[in-house]
């Protein structure tokens, strides 16, 4: 049995095996906030608006519902592993290009959701990609332009022209 | 709940005997996300048990049998003949809480909210429990809900899986949450087992939760069910036989409307289970 004493926890992290120091009792959301990966947001803190939303071992989790503890051994992503600003992935483009981000707080976790949906899933019909996006509110853009925006990638077949670089305004 | 310290037992005799040790200082793991919201002023020790092999579904016999920390979302997605455990968990909670929490969680400690035990009962499930011995304790559904079940497992025990009865082409289920959102919790639950012979209903087993302290079989309704046919106004009727339940209020509705909610809901799934039985998959 491993009697975990020395309150270190090691997992792989955005494709890098890493350790950490922490508590029992430390939740995997202020863990990765703590060490630098602030793109994961603290929303409710109580598993319900999603905005804290990682991907562990292929599946969407709510960090702030989980102890770092519990991720041992995992594979975790965060929304660090799926774009930059310079060069952002494919939906986050989309979500720019429909206007679907206004605060932006939970798109984070809308994008770490729509991520192990497009992962897990071909073929995806309204139904299922409800059902994967069901743990994520939004509470200004709405969720219409969002939806667009994952409609948009969802139906994209293989090899068909991406959208160009939405426009950024010069600064 | 405060965690002073975080295990991981290799084997389930390792996890019952250090649980067993910790006493009322110690607390099974599967998903967690109950113990963030549990009230407690001592600090416990967290007992993973999600290591152990416990998370499975497989057919043996005439049992679905799933493991005890297998999570929601497995359950949820699963398809197949004469499966129909997939219907509840797409109803419970969100996506991220699916991938986690557990289906041992969900029954081990019962709120009064839960949907899987009122699911459980009704279908007849046989839950098994590791008490040290080779041989693993099978409790039936109606006896592990007659009470909280936590206290069973107070001493150290561990629930490694719940057996489902594959139902047969007579059978037929159909389960009803209602809730104010998606993700919100139930405002009443109700699930249904009928078994047919014929042009009548056999026997029935319907059961319900959220609405009451705390989930139990409809005796009064499975027995005004019991010779009749499948028919709507059947069904109707039944529904309005469970006399013997006091339903509870709730915030901002009366018992009233909740008692009448219930009754739709049995209906309900009644129609489903009905449905079910003629072929419905879905």
């Amino acid at each position: 049995m491993s009697k975990v004493s020395t309150n270190t926890v090691s997992f792989t992290l955005n494709g890098v095996k890493k350790t950490f120091e922490t508590r029992p009792d430390e939740k995997l959301l202020a863990l990765l906030r703590r060490n630098g990966y602030r793109g994961t947001k603290y929303g409710c803190g109580q598993g319900t608006c999603g905005a804290c939303t990682v991907i562990m071992d292929g599946r969407a989790v709510y960090a702030c519902l989980m102890y770092a503890m519990q991720a041992e051994g995992s594979k975790v992503r965060t929304i660090e592993s799926s774009g930059t600003f310079e060069n952002p992935g494919e939906f986050q483009k989309e979500l720019v290009a429909a206007g679907a981000v206004q605060c932006g707080y939970c798109i984070p976790g809308i994008v770490m959701s729509a991520t192990a949906l497009m992962e897990a899933e071909k073929d995806v019909t309204d139904e299922i990609a409800r059902e994967y996006m069901d743990g994520n509110l939004c509470r200004c853009t709405g969720y219409e332009k969002i939806w667009i925006a994952l409609r948009r990638v969802l139906d994209r077949k293989p090899g068909e022209k991406k959208p160009a670089a939405a426009k950024r305004g010069k600064k | 709940m405060k965690l002073s310290e975080f295990i991981r037992p290799a084997t389930l005799k390792e996890a019952r005997d250090v649980l067993r040790e910790l006493g009322p200082k110690g607390m099974p793991l599967a998903g967690g996300t109950a113990l963030h919201f549990m009230q407690g002023k001592t600090p416990v020790t967290a007992v993973d048990i999600t290591r152990l092999g416990l998370s499975y579904i497989k057919q043996d016999g005439n049992y679905f049998v799933i493991g005890a920390a297998t999570p929601l979302a497995d359950i949820q997605r699963r398809r197949g003949e004469r499966w129909a455990m997939h219907e509840i968990c797409r109803r419970i909670s969100t996506h991220q809480i699916r991938n986690v929490s557990t289906i041992g969680g969900n029954i081990c400690r019962v709120f009064p909210w839960a949907d899987l035990p009122v699911v459980l009962l009704a279908m007849g499930a046989v839950m098994t429990v590791y008490t040290g011995k080779k041989k693993e304790d099978e409790v039936p559904a109606d006896e592990f809900f007659a009470s909280q079940p936590a206290r069973r497992f107070a001493g150290g025990d561990i629930l490694t899986a719940v057996k489902i009865p594959v139902l047969k082409a007579h059978h037929g289920f159909g389960s009803v949450k209602v809730s104010r959102n998606a993700a919100a919790f139930s405002m009443v639950t109700i699930a249904a087992l009928l078994e047919l012979d014929g042009g009548t209903i056999k026997s029935a087993r319907v059961a319900a939760g959220s609405a009451i302290p705390f989930p139990r079989r409809l005796r009064l309704v499975e027995a005004a069910l019991a010779g009749k046919e499948p028919t709507a106004e059947v069904f109707r009727a039944a529904a309005a036989a469970c006399t013997d339940v006091k339903w509870c209020g709730q915030e901002g509705m009366s018992a009233e409307y909740i008692r009448n909610l219930a009754e739709v809901s049995i209906t309900d799934a009644l129609e489903r289970a009905a449905e079910f039985a003629r072929g419905r998959t879905k």
